[in-house]
């Protein structure tokens, strides 16, 4: 498959792909703006938002390029996906932690505001990646073997397309989050 | 339990420094503003402009690891039409992206009534960030993916979630820095 991908077929998967990527960053971009900017707190979810929507990215792309490599090289199995998806989640919880940490420290030294307490700030993260994850990971998995079974490479296309389906679930289960822990 | 023990001692370490790093793009964006601010269009296609980055990015890492375990290129640092036919395929991509990318930028601009300063000179900006960031990260990705597959480990692990967080954390800086040159 990858052997014989010409400039052309890298283009006519991947630009497709890219223009999906797009329109869906620019509709997260809004509706992050309409659902979080009125949240009393802002200040401090700002901080939060881009190492949230990094990490996303971080732990979702390796999934995504870990599975299409396995269908790839003919290894992709019920346990290999299993094992793929819980070190995905490890990864998840201990990361969102260490940014939920860090937020403290900044609010601490930067922001100055006691609108939310320690916990929160902590629970934030941890829970709005394992929601968003929850919905991306069988999404991107479906995809690969969808865009495999085609005869597409799916490194070329479902990268880019989960991308801004990523990041507009991450912008969603954020507020979600926010509402399920009553965060003014 | 291989799979797992490997993916998470590969792959731990590099998402705690990258994702601290997007704690740190994130102090960057609010320490300049005012700029931003002075300019909405930018901070409008912002997120759109690090995805797309990022996306090529990931493509070509995904590309290059997968030709590395199936054999297609040696893992040497040596140039080859696969890697050069990957190359010039995800430019062209970048460059198609962007036509797309700034035009709906401007009418998402225009008919939400962001004031767009200077639309010739910041279509520049853009394309000459996203560029040279493509440029250097494509020829940065090819030597770490053959170094870290030499040394038996999985490019995609290491360098997806690294380059992810170095194009969020780039693409604000040097789109600032252009502004702030030619503006």
């Amino acid at each position: 498959m990858e052997r014989q991908d010409t400039k052309g077929k890298i283009i006519k998967e991947t630009f497709p792909s890219e223009i999906v990527s797009i329109f869906g960053d620019i509709l997260a971009g809004i509706i992050l703006i309409f659902l979080i900017l009125p949240f009393k707190s802002f200040l401090l979810l700002i901080l939060i938002i881009p190492a949230l929507l990094s990490l996303r990215g971080n732990l979702s792309g390796p999934f995504i390029a870990r599975t299409a490599k396995d269908l790839i090289i003919g290894e992709f199995n019920k346990r290999t996906w299993l094992e793929n998806t819980f070190s995905t989640y490890t990864l998840s919880v201990v990361t969102a932690f260490l940014i939920g940490v860090s937020s403290i420290f900044l609010n601490l030294f930067l922001i100055k505001t006691e609108i939310l307490n320690f916990e929160i700030l902590i629970l934030i993260p941890i829970m709005s990646m394992l929601l968003a994850l929850s919905l991306s990971m069988p999404i991107s998995t479906f995809l690969n073997r969808f865009a495999f079974k085609h005869g597409f490479n799916p490194n070329n296309v479902v990268g880019p397309i989960m991308t801004a389906v990523d990041d507009f679930f991450t912008v969603i289960c954020f507020y979600f989050t926010l509402i399920l822990l009553g965060v003014p | 339990m291989e799979y797992f023990k490997k993916v998470f001692k590969e792959s731990i370490v590099i998402i705690i420094i990258s994702s601290l790093m997007g704690l740190l793009s994130g102090i960057v964006l609010s320490t300049n503003q005012r700029i931003l601010y002075a300019l909405p269009i930018i901070l409008l296609i912002l997120p759109a402009l690090n995805s797309l980055v990022g996306d090529m990015s990931t493509v070509s890492v995904s590309r290059l690891t997968t030709h590395l375990y199936i054999g297609i290129i040696p893992p040497k640092l040596k140039p080859s039409r696969r890697i050069k036919d990957d190359f010039i395929g995800l430019f062209i991509t970048i460059l198609l992206s962007l036509v797309v990318l700034i035009s709906f930028g401007f009418i998402i601009g225009i008919t939400t009534g962001i004031q767009i300063i200077n639309p010739f000179l910041i279509t520049f900006i853009i394309i000459i960030t996203v560029t040279l960031l493509f440029f250097i990260l494509f020829g940065a990705l090819f030597i770490s993916s053959i170094i870290i597959f030499r040394r038996g480990g999985d490019p995609n692990n290491f360098l997806i979630p690294f380059i992810t967080s170095l194009a969020d954390f780039l693409t604000p800086l040097l789109l600032i820095g252009f502004i702030i040159i030619f503006i």
